[in-house]
């Protein structure tokens, strides 16, 4: 299994889609942090929830994990590398396994990069702006952890549902279409429901403020159940497919 | 010694397609073997049958005595190309080959060593959208032979290759084999491994049609031995005093069934006639793979 994820990082690291996804999420990061850091008054910046708000930045790095997961399974189907992949590993759960393992990696180190980024302008924002900085230590490293566990979880979801669905167009669509339209959808109708969806569920680990989301630790756990049940339900679909 | 593939009962039934009926058959050791039928025999869901990619409907393929699927580390032990196209186009060829060596503990050493034999050495740091498909089918090689496989299965590694390139791989195939290292190699065009194989298997419609080897199948079906001679009339009879039946084409060349060109030669010779052209009627292979799936066909439906 260590092998097989050495083999699956090596082939996100040798790419330009890893790199595309992580030059991305810097600009995105970057821009965010400092327009806000920027434009936010004096005034609404000097409380610690405030500044927990801009420096909490960064909850798109799951999506770009996310996006990762969905790439690092359908890439093989869309470019034919499964059959080599497969003919050196003829367990399947295994290249599943591996391509979990190193997608939750990647989801990590973006999440790790995004933050340092936002960190570093957030402070120096407000360092310039003359704002003392009022959230503590241990706020600003949970702010982190807990980013860095949501993209891992996203990664991990974007390669059980892949598994599901190949195809990487269609799995791409049905993935947005569920996380923007449908869960929205659920949670503005039936919020006891629809907080057990994983769009919520990860809303409520990054410590959203909504009051219909679940708390943060049985956020997590729901995130958790959801990257098991659909990599078990992936593993079980690419046993049991042919490969053409 | 224990057959390298064996091939029991394979079936392969899509919704209502059999693309594969109850096929058999094993591979000695040592060998190369044609597997050979038109387009939509079956060839290649087998072959994907025999590599774990697809499962059978019923039946059973076994390599080195068990499905591909349980062997521990199968790479080390086969080498398989299916596609000419399986690669990320944005990967460099090195990365690729790399990728599928850390999956079985290969180092990184051995994928500059088979870069180096399929002769992509000068282009391994560039990206595989550049390849051309003759340079691709070379990197699927390499890829197959990263392991140091006793078996090397290809499916139709021909196509697109250029003469040189056709050259190179016969004469690659034929030391591979020749070191006790098995070959399974698929295509449509039997002129295409004739010079290659030393056995054929002939697939249509999902069964088999023939196994035999090679010589064997040229004798069987009206393979025939070319001689042009200005002195035909003492030629045929000096065949016929050794009990054989020539038949004189429009052309003037007189074909002689059922022998050797040595025979010929030797009897030609003792009869002091002299010969301009002594060949194996080999142009009628293709001939004979077409009449052998024809008559499956007659008697199919």
């Amino acid at each position: 299994m260590i092998d097989q994820i050495r083999a699956e990082l090596l082939k996100i690291r040798s790419t330009r889609t890893t790199l595309a996804l992580l030059v991305g999420l810097l600009v995105l990061a970057t821009a965010v942090t400092v327009l806000t850091g920027l434009l936010t008054k004096t005034g609404d910046l000097e409380a610690a929830s405030d500044q927990r708000d801009l420096l909490g930045i960064g909850g798109f790095a799951s999506l770009f994990a996310l996006l990762a997961g969905l790439l690092v399974v359908t890439s093989e189907f869309r470019f034919g590398t499964i059959r080599p992949t497969l003919l050196f590993t003829p367990r399947r759960w295994c290249v599943i396994g591996a391509k979990l393992a190193a997608s939750m990696l990647t989801g990590v180190a973006l999440a790790a990069v995004t933050k340092a980024i936002v960190l570093a302008i957030g402070f120096a924002i407000l360092e310039a702006r003359g704002i003392p900085v009022a959230l503590g230590g241990g706020g600003t490293t949970g702010l982190a952890l807990r980013v860095l566990a949501d993209a891992a979880l996203w990664g991990g979801i974007g390669v059980g549902a892949a598994a599901i669905i190949r195809n990487q167009v269609a799995s791409v669509i049905v993935v947005l279409a569920w996380l923007f339209v449908a869960e929205s959808v659920l949670f503005g109708l039936v919020p006891s429901v629809g907080r057990f969806t994983p769009g919520r569920a990860s809303d409520s680990v990054n410590g959203s403020s909504d009051d219909h989301l679940l708390p943060p630790v049985a956020g997590a756990a729901v995130l958790v159940g959801w990257v098991a049940v659909l990599v078990a339900a992936g593993v079980a679909v690419t046993a049991r497919r042919d490969v053409d | 010694m224990a057959p390298v593939v064996v091939a029991e009962s394979l079936t392969k039934r899509f919704r209502r397609l059999t693309a594969v009926d109850d096929l058999s058959f094993s591979l000695e050791p040592g060998s190369i073997t044609g597997f050979l039928g038109p387009n939509g025999a079956g060839k290649t869901t087998t072959l994907r049958m025999l590599l774990g990619l697809t499962a059978p409907s019923s039946g059973r393929a076994l390599v080195f005595g068990a499905p591909y699927a349980e062997l521990a580390r199968p790479a080390l032990r086969v080498g398989a190309v299916l596609e000419a196209t399986d690669f990320h186009p944005g990967r460099t060829g090195r990365n690729h080959l790399r990728t599928l060596g850390r999956s079985t503990g290969i180092a990184d050493a051995r994928v500059d060593e088979v870069l180096r034999l399929v002769e992509l050495a000068g282009a391994a740091g560039r990206r595989v959208k550049g390849y051309s498909l003759g340079m691709r089918q070379r990197l699927g090689l390499a890829a197959a032979l990263l392991g140091e496989p006793e078996l090397l299965v290809l499916d139709e590694p021909a196509n697109g290759l250029d003469p040189e390139g056709v050259r190179w791989l016969r004469d690659f195939l034929r030391a591979f084999a020749g070191e006790g290292r098995t070959v399974l190699v698929s295509s449509h065009v039997l002129a295409e491994v004739a010079q290659t194989v030393d056995r054929v298997l002939i697939v249509n419609r999902g069964r088999l049609v023939t196994e035999a080897p090679l010589d064997e199948l040229t004798a069987r079906v009206g393979g025939a031995i070319r001689v042009r001679t200005p002195k035909q009339a003492e030629l045929e009879q000096a065949l016929r005093a050794e009990g054989m039946e020539a038949t004189s084409t429009a052309d003037g060349v007189l074909l002689v069934p059922d022998t050797t060109t040595e025979r010929i030669g030797d009897i030609a010779f003792a009869a002091g006639v002299p010969v301009h052209e002594l060949t194996g009627e080999r142009s009628s292979l293709e001939e004979i793979f077409l009449q052998l799936t024809e008559e499956t066909e007659e008697g199919g439906e």
